[in-house]
């Protein structure tokens, strides 16, 4: 269990571990015993070793679910729902500036210098970015577009959907919360019944927003 | 070398030069919709029309690239946009047939040049086979390890993605058609025969075959990740049109669900704190030692004094005068208890008898605001007359002109 120790610490932390954030203890974690053997460890502390459906991500979740747990849920369900918006927005305001033609997975790498200098040149990515800077979410306070973009990284790493390899290098890599992200989104269409089909044409989609 | 060979031989390589002499012309026809004729005479127009680079579908229309000219562009450039996958295998098979009678029927009757003529023929077909499945397999890799970077749009990726897996079907299907046991019977016991249409192309096609089904696997596992990536997309998109529609959409809340979902089983941080203990002797030194090497701070500890809240030099500049003015009017207060008693003097009469540059009303406020400061036991030591009158006779507002103070008796 001692060479687990750095990373039992992540969980506790309510890190989400990915291949990503900590390449080797996920591949530990793919291993059923040491799985196994984390979960008999945190049994006291009423937590247990959890994963995304993909098994891309892993996280702590209760074991036992008592009256403060459901409220602590309740509580982060509600910031979940809250942060949503603004953070599907980013996710497509990425895409769209950079010019993928996919949404930022886990591994992509973003450079904040390069995605102010897109959006600089283009007035609507620029007005779409001030007022998602702006949001409560990621909450700048600066009209300045540089600070904007950076308040939004820095944002989106304490959140743990971007990492930072390097403190002093203005480069990100997008780690596997992206995924769960994704899969919360992809549980309440179903669980609501939210009218969003998935086979419908991308124009039609777009003809929507 | 017969008359009919060097013909062939001298017109092709006539109508090769003539690829070569209007290669940029045929270019512009590749990329465009017609051939640029401007500057082209009748004569050359009617030699590149002979050989069949180019045709005219009709009176009207413009001159087009022959499909065999754009494919073969298509194939020097690897342009998988347009790079062509045909291997036409039932064809070349009718071919070999047709090809492997003539050659046994030259053999019979003893024909040998014809003999070899047909051999070479069929050698040639079998290369040919070969090098259409090469090419295409080629063609499909180049596609894969590119991502199908060719199309920028991830729907074109997977439209592309669908046309190259049928592709490979078309291609697995034409290997079917080669039927080995129906080839061993046909060649019969001829070594050569044997050697180029049994051992040689059975070597070949299982290669292709094992390549052709590496390509399929792993376009389909492409096909996945785009379609994954397409559903993300799709679902991201829909997602945000709806809650900007609905800006009150809350979902239920899944945390008082008896089964909670797991996604939503997100266990409260727990940070696991720990802070030096001294109960055991041994770790207590440990941590006298760890206490010992800590660096010393670079900085000098900051004293009290310098500790107060930062002085801009105006704010000290003010408080000098302000210093200084109670000084002059603390002179003043001493000069009037050098006088006899219940002799006033005037604050300005001082003021400008000992040529102090204070301004009246400046000098008229310190003295009345040092009098009022005084403790009540000190004031009544003096006696303060305001000369004041009013503003106007309409406005009781009075305006103090001068203070005389004097030592109460």
């Amino acid at each position: 269990m001692i060479e687990h120790g750095p990373l039992l610490e992540r969980l506790l932390a309510g890190e989400f571990v990915c291949a990503v954030s900590d390449d080797n203890a996920f591949r530990h974690l793919a291993n059923e015993e040491t799985r196994d053997a984390i979960d008999d460890y945190l049994r006291p502390l009423n937590r247990r070793l959890a994963s995304n459906d993909e098994g891309s991500v892993y996280f702590l979740a209760w074991r036992q679910l008592n009256e403060a747990a459901r409220e602590q849920l309740s509580r982060q369900l509600s910031d979940t729902v809250n942060s949503l918006l603004p953070l599907l927005e980013w996710l497509q305001l990425v895409q769209e500036a950079l010019g993928r033609d996919t949404l930022a997975a886990p591994g992509d790498v973003l450079k904040p210098a390069e995605f102010s200098a897109k959006c600089e040149d283009n007035q609507s990515l620029r007005e779409r970015l001030e007022r998602l800077a702006t949001d409560s979410f990621f909450g700048s306070q600066s009209d300045q577009l540089d600070a904007q973009v950076k308040q939004l990284f820095k944002r989106l790493k304490e959140h743990g959907y971007l990492l930072q390899p390097h403190t002093e290098r203005q480069v990100f890599v997008v780690t596997g919360k992206i995924d769960y992200l994704i899969e919360v989104v992809r549980f309440i269409r179903d669980e609501e019944n939210l009218p969003i089909d998935a086979e419908r044409e991308e124009g039609a989609q777009e003809a929507l927003l | 070398m017969s008359e009919l060979e060097s013909r062939l031989l001298k017109t092709g390589a006539e109508r090769l030069a003539l690829l070569g002499k209007h290669a940029e012309r045929l270019m512009q026809g590749y990329t465009r919709d017609d051939v640029p004729l401007d500057g082209l005479n009748d004569s050359a127009l009617r030699k590149l029309l002979a050989a069949r680079l180019l045709w005219r579908p009709d009176e009207q229309s413009g001159v087009k690239l022959a499909p065999k000219v754009r494919e073969l562009i298509a194939e020097m450039l690897a342009d998988e946009t347009r790079r062509h996958v045909n291997a036409d295998v039932a064809e070349t098979l009718e071919l070999v047939r047709s090809l492997v009678h003539s050659y046994r029927e030259a053999r019979s009757r003893g024909e040998h040049w014809r003999q070899e003529q047909q051999l070479l023929r069929l050698r040639q077909e079998v290369d040919d086979l070969n090098g259409r499945f090469a090419d295409a397999i080629d063609s499909l890799w180049q596609r894969l390890n590119s991502d199908f970077g060719f199309v920028s749009q991830l729907s074109d990726k997977i439209r592309e993605n669908d046309r190259a897996q049928k592709q490979i079907v078309r291609l697995l299907d034409g290997l079917a058609l080669i039927d080995f046991d129906e080839l061993i019977a046909l060649v019969g016991s001829d070594g050569s025969l044997r050697k180029l249409l049994i051992s040689q192309l059975q070597q070949r096609l299982s290669h292709h075959y094992t390549s052709l089904r590496e390509v399929q696997r792993r376009l389909i596992e492409l096909m996945a990740r785009f379609r994954k990536q397409q559903a993300r997309s799709r679902l991201i998109s829909g997602m945000v049109a709806f809650m900007r529609e609905h800006p009150g959409f809350v979902p239920s809340n899944y945390a008082k669900r008896s089964d909670v979902p797991a996604l939503f089983n997100h266990a409260a941080p727990l940070h696991a704190a720990a802070a030096p203990a001294l109960d055991r002797a041994l770790e207590s030194r440990v941590l006298a030692e760890l206490l010992h090497e800590l660096p010393t701070p670079r900085h000098a500890t900051q004293t009290l004094e310098s500790a107060v809240p930062a002085l801009t030099p105006e704010d000290s500049l003010a408080a000098a005068r302000q210093q200084a003015l109670k000084q002059d009017v603390e002179r003043f207060y001493l000069a009037v208890l050098d006088q006899p008693p219940a002799k006033p003097i005037s604050a300005l009469a001082y003021l400008y008898d000992s040529q102090l540059d204070w301004p009246d009303e400046i000098w008229l406020f310190q003295v009345i605001s040092e009098y009022q400061g005084l403790p009540r036991s000190e004031q009544q030591a003096f006696r303060l007359h305001q000369d004041e009158s009013p503003a106007s006779s309409f406005n009781d507002l009075r305006l103090i002109h001068d203070v005389a103070l004097a030592v109460a008796v």
